[in-house]
């Protein structure tokens, strides 16, 4: 079965971190390589093609209506990979298949947060981002207002560069309000991971 | 609200603005024994201890030394409605147990109160 009757068949609002890669593609985002499995041994040639020519995969899942934590390896090395997505589709995981980001490079990761009138973006060093999220590792945060002349004020380290600043910015310019998009930035690429919905942020307009 | 001198800057995570007395949390157990209106500071607080937090109803104010707008602890902070100041660096080291402070969940800063009796 191909991946669009697979979307079709699922109620994929119910996976939040599909629909947060899902919703990458609407805003033109770029995003590494990606397929999502439901089903393996429908979709067993599927993995094969993907698998084919690679060393290492990012393996991340995700679970209908599930909030907690989900078994993931970043760094899944080509052999061990389809047993581990056998098994998480036998425990009712859907899989998120990715190609292996090069974690050892130095890089940055970070969340924009986006607001009415400005744009909030908080960064740490290396990644994964999950350090962030869940473990609060902020080395710096960039507030900029929308809009031209753009006003700046940064606090924390200084870990990024103008260029890696302007081209998020020029990426994340046109997101709609209250959304956090995810990415990390390498010595040559820069991919997002995620969007997701943050309805909680209106609160921080007022305030900001 | 009167405000005091400035202890603390952080980053405003959770807007709203809270006055009482301070517990140093170490570990989310503590929190069983928290006195009402406390506001808690630690270093950090993860999803576990968001849950503990969700399920106790005495925490008035939170401030933590790392974290930010945009973690997993700041979103659910505003869904409570409970101010927020993250990001202090330093806010385990200079507040102390039973100290009187106002929390700027929005601006992001720590006042120094007067000891309440």
């Amino acid at each position: 079965m191909e991946r669009e009757s697979f979307m079709n068949a699922k109620n994929l609002n119910r996976f939040k971190k599909i629909k947060g890669i899902i919703a990458l593609e609407k805003y033109l985002l770029p995003a590494p390589e990606t397929i999502f499995i439901f089903d393996f041994e429908k979709q067993e040639k599927e993995i094969d093609v993907f698998i084919k020519g690679r060393d290492y995969l990012m393996i991340r899942s995700d679970k209908e209506n599930d909030a907690d934590f989900c078994p993931h390896n970043l760094t899944c090395p080509k052999n061990e990979a389809k047993d581990f997505i056998e098994g998480l589709t036998a425990e009712n995981y859907a899989v998120i298949l990715q190609e292996c980001i090069p974690w050892k490079e130095d890089k940055i990761s970070g969340n924009v947060l986006t607001l009415r009138k400005d744009l909030l973006i908080e960064l740490m060093k290396g990644g994964p981002l999950t350090l962030l999220n869940r473990d609060g590792q902020v080395d710096a945060c960039v507030k900029v207002r929308r809009g031209k002349p753009k006003k700046i004020e940064c606090s924390g380290e200084k870990i990024i560069s103008k260029k890696d600043l302007d081209d998020i910015l020029r990426l994340v310019e046109h997101l709609p309000p209250y959304k956090i998009a995810e990415f990390s930035i390498g010595p040559d690429w820069l991919y997002f991971w995620q969007i997701i919905d943050d309805k909680t942020a209106k609160k921080l307009e007022t305030a900001c | 609200m009167a405000k005091g001198k400035v202890i603390l800057k952080g980053i405003g995570a959770s807007p709203g603005r809270v006055r009482g007395e301070v517990k140093i949390i170490k570990f989310q157990e503590e929190l069983e024994a928290l006195a009402s209106g406390k506001i808690i500071v630690t270093s950090f607080i993860n999803p576990d201890f968001v849950l503990a937090i969700k399920m106790n109803p005495k925490v008035s104010g939170v401030i933590t030394d790392r974290g930010g707008a945009t973690c997993h602890a700041a979103i659910v902070t505003r869904e409570l409605q409970i101010p927020y100041v993250a990001g202090t660096i330093w806010a385990t080291k200079k507040l102390k147990d039973n100290m009187a402070v106002t929390l700027d969940g929005g601006k992001g800063i720590v006042y120094e109160r007067e000891e309440l009796k």
